[in-house]
């Protein structure tokens, strides 16, 4: 396994935001964490970013225990995320963003120009390269996070809605940009809201509720589970299942 | 008896503190904004009920409220033409905006009023009481007190009314607010100008019983930090809980150690309560 | 970078200074500017670069102005002696006032740093050794050409200036390397920083130590030209207000908006204190809160940002 988290508990107080959460990822898939607001999975998803340290449980990576590492350290390790609101370095050009993150690697400036060049192509954000971070809109923000992440050149990769906020034709570009980053060998996780991401996109699909894991399995099987459509309004997943962007 | 002395008068002081840094915390916890001139906005409404005595002959019962009133617009103004704008800018913006308003209005009083302490009549609310063995200052205990009542008002005007959980939401969360129909802009204007007369309200008591100076404003600021910090940002009833507590202990370490350290020990707690508990003493995680 | 000739150009402009007048009042202006330079150019590692805004950096100034007169009235070292020795001391104080400051976020931040400043200032107001409230002197008439005590302003012109140099040099390489990319990260937000793998608290203290060493060295540098100090004129807060203003005027996190800012400030500062007097420094600061306010309000960026829109304008245009 490449990523393991074993009975995660996040509690505030004594509300458990996360309440005894497991999942394994294992090398080369794409994993999808859905559920209804609040469900708990952000929270979660934090965890294994290292951006918070949860209550109880322990989360492996690599065989590392990193449920107490910094965020920094869980960069160095091989794992890079992407965040829910965009968090793009303002003050810099579209490839010193990128840049950031090929410095990880790769100490010599000149180095970490041509990976950024390498990544921003791949991205395809090449055209972009000089432009200021602050002039671009959101879906060009989600865009650099992702190249950012890449950068790092990390073999696990978290995107934290990463799509939403995204016109259909932008979530097309982003779900084929998703499967070329699959296609150099890099796992994802990922957090959606948009059932159609998943399904288009996911092997396997873990649902949360009310901070536990209620459902694993096929996308397709999880989505008719009949504990996940209680979970979720009646109503909405009807929308869903007519392949509506909820 | 000279060391209950001491705590009673620190307390009296300490209210004082309470009033001024509660308008400070409703505007940090509002917009999460520092404003670096609070201190001076205190001298400037000594300088009110100053001028309003001298010129204008009008006494406690008119100055007091005519500097809240003065500060209030100030309050407004400010927020309006200058934190509006810069609370959206970058941190630099943030701090310099409020940082240069402060240097403005510090070396403005410098220059039109001098560096000279002036101060009012001792004898302005009558004389000297004489509670069992503890001697107080008819100012003082007007000061304390009154201060008291104001900072427990506020507190009950942001948790009792609909115009204090108005205040509240926009705190809380800026955008539900606005989906609620509350318009956030109005209520960080109103609190900036209720912070700015909470110091007009201090300013004027302070100035019965202590001297003026263009310059008090810098380690009033300063103490208004520490006592928010203390309080937990945000937090009226903390910043009053504080707001005593800093009193005591700055009229205890004047008496006990000397009163060029009384500063000397506040900012190193400050220091201290920063670097062990950022979120303060008595705030949430 | 097209602008190296018009950089070239500048520097040339400031090496000839001295030599173009006779008047002593623009001659001494001149050593001010670059002096002023120093320390804000000094304050924008930390302060601009890394976007941790302090407002305590008269603890570092003052560290090197008051290790410099010790040495001297102690152990009769000649002042700029104690240059090396204030820097050790101000890295040490760094090191101290930044570890648990930096897990601070912004206001807070820059609320500690006033504190621990105003700390330090009452603190060595009361103490014998330096001084306390009267300051110290320098070697009244100089034993040495090392006192580095000189009638003429030319001499520490130059002195300073070479210090710039080398200064705005680091500054230059820092900027390219893996660690001014860095620093820019940090600025834009610490989260996503550490997210990339930027080791934020190190990082940070490493522009703060850069930061107060050659802050310290200004402090040791402005006691060796002027040989007299107090706690006012070496911990006021208006000594940490100033390396603020100048960098924040030409353009904070920018190689020469320092130097820029102490080219306009200054000799509005000298001239107000020649035209006002007494005075001058009341009104000198209303103007330099005046001018924080307005860049806050309308330009952030400071100087170097407009000039970068006025390029880009004319290069549009030209197109």
């Amino acid at each position: 396994m490449l990523l393991e988290a074993r009975g995660i508990i996040m509690a505030f107080g004594a509300f458990r935001a996360v309440d005894g959460a497991d999942l394994d990822v294992a090398e080369g898939e794409i994993i999808g964490l859905i559920g209804p607001n609040g469900a708990g999975k952000s929270t979660f998803f934090n965890c294994l970013a290292g951006d918070a340290q949860p209550t109880a449980g322990t989360i492996r990576f690599r065989g590392q225990d990193v449920t107490r590492a910094t965020p920094e350290a869980h960069a160095r390790l091989g794992m890079a995320r992407s965040f829910q609101v965009p968090v793009t370095f303002e003050d810099m050009t579209v490839a010193q963003n990128v840049m950031v993150g090929a410095f990880l690697r790769h100490g010599h400036r000149a180095a970490a120009r041509r990976v950024a060049d390498e990544v921003l192509a791949f991205t395809g954000l090449d055209q972009l390269a000089d432009t200021p971070a602050r002039s671009l809109g959101t879906p060009g923000r989600k865009r650099l996070e992702i190249a950012r992440a890449l950068a790092t050149e990390p073999q696990l990769l978290l995107l934290d809605e990463a799509l939403a906020g995204l016109t259909p034709a932008e979530v097309r570009l982003a779900i084929a940009l998703v499967r070329r980053i699959k296609a150099r060998g890099i796992t994802i996780v990922i957090v959606e809201h948009i059932m159609e991401v998943i399904l288009s996109l996911a092997e396997r699909a873990v649902v949360f509720h009310q901070g536990k894991v209620i459902a694993a399995g096929a996308p397709r099987a999880v989505v008719d589970d009949p504990a996940v459509v209680t979970a979720y309004l009646g109503h909405h997943m009807k929308r869903v299942r007519r392949g509506g962007v909820g | 008896m000279i060391l209950l002395q001491v705590v009673v008068s620190g307390l009296l002081m300490g209210a004082v503190y309470a009033l001024f840094s509660s308008g400070l915390t409703l505007i940090w916890g509002m917009m999460n904004v520092v404003n670096f001139a609070h201190g001076d906005f205190v001298m400037l409404a000594m300088y009110a009920a100053f001028f309003a005595f001298t010129l204008l002959h009008l006494g406690p019962a008119f100055f007091i409220p005519g500097a809240a009133a003065v500060l209030f617009v100030l309050g407004v103004v400010v927020y309006l033409g200058l934190v509006r704008h810069v609370a959206r800018g970058p941190m630099l913006a943030q701090i310099l905006g409020t940082f240069g308003l402060a240097l403005v209005l510090r070396y403005a009083a410098f220059w039109a009023f001098t560096a000279n302490f002036v101060s009012l009549p001792d004898n302005l609310v009558g004389g000297t009481f004489d509670i069992g063995g503890l001697r107080i200052e008819a100012s003082r205990l007007l000061g304390g007190v009154l201060a008291l009542a104001i900072t427990l008002g506020m507190h009950l005007v942001l948790t009792r009314t609909m115009l204090g959980s108005r205040i509240l939401a926009v705190a809380e969360d800026r955008n539900a607010a606005m989906l609620m129909g509350i318009r956030p802009d109005r209520m960080q204007a109103l609190a900036w100008g209720v912070g700015a007369a909470s110091t007009g309200v201090a300013g004027a008591l302070i100035a019965m019983f202590f001297y003026i100076s263009p310059t008090v404003g810098e380690s009033l600021s300063l103490i208004a930090f520490v006592v928010v910090c203390l309080g937990g940002f945000g937090s009226v009833p903390g910043a009053l809980v504080a707001g005593l507590g800093i009193g005591v202990i700055e009229a205890l370490s004047a008496y006990l150690i000397g009163a060029v350290y009384q500063d000397v020990v506040v900012y190193a707690l400050f220091l201290l309560v920063l670097w062990v508990r950022p979120q303060g003493l008595m705030g949430t995680a | 970078m097209k602008q190296w000739p018009l950089v070239l150009l500048g520097f040339v402009a400031i090496a000839a200074w001295p030599l173009l007048t006779d008047d002593v009042f623009l001659q001494r202006l001149g050593a001010l500017v670059l002096l002023a330079a120093i320390s804000a150019s000094a304050w924008n590692l930390i302060g601009g670069y890394a976007g941790q805004v302090s407002i305590g950096h008269s603890v570092y100034f003052g560290a090197g102005a008051y290790a410099s007169l010790v040495l001297y009235t102690q152990l009769g070292w000649p002042p700029i002696a104690g240059a090396p020795v204030g820097m050790l001391v101000a890295m040490a104080l760094a090191a101290v006032v930044g570890t648990p400051t930096f897990r601070l976020r912004g206001h807070y931040f820059s609320m500690a740093t006033i504190a621990a400043a105003e700390l330090a200032r009452i603190l060595v107001a009361n103490w014998k050794l330096l001084g306390a409230a009267v300051g110290l002197m320098g070697p009244p008439v100089p034993r040495s050409v090392v006192d580095l005590s000189f009638i003429s302003p030319v001499p520490y012109h130059y002195l300073f200036l070479a210090v710039l140099v080398v200064l705005l040099g680091l500054t230059w390489q820092m900027q390219r390397s893996r660690m001014g990319y860095y620093l820019a990260a940090i600025r834009g937000g610490d989260r996503a920083a550490r997210s990339l793998g930027v080791p934020v608290l190190r990082y940070k203290l490493y522009a703060l130590l850069l930061s107060a060493a050659f802050t310290s060295l200004a402090g040791s540098l402005y006691v060796v030209m002027v040989g007299f100090i107090d706690p006012d004129s070496a911990l006021g807060i208006l000594i940490s207000v100033k390396m603020v203003i100048v960098a924040a005027l030409g353009g904070s996190g920018t190689l020469f908006g320092p130097l820029i800012g102490a080219i306009i400030l200054v000799p509005l500062e000298e001239t107000t204190n020649a035209v006002f007097g007494g005075s001058g420094t009341g009104v000198t600061y209303i103007v330099y809160g005046a001018i924080i306010v307005l860049i806050a309000r309308f330009r952030p960026g400071g100087v170097a940002d407009l000039w970068r829109s006025i390029t880009v304008r004319m290069a549009r245009r030209a197109a």
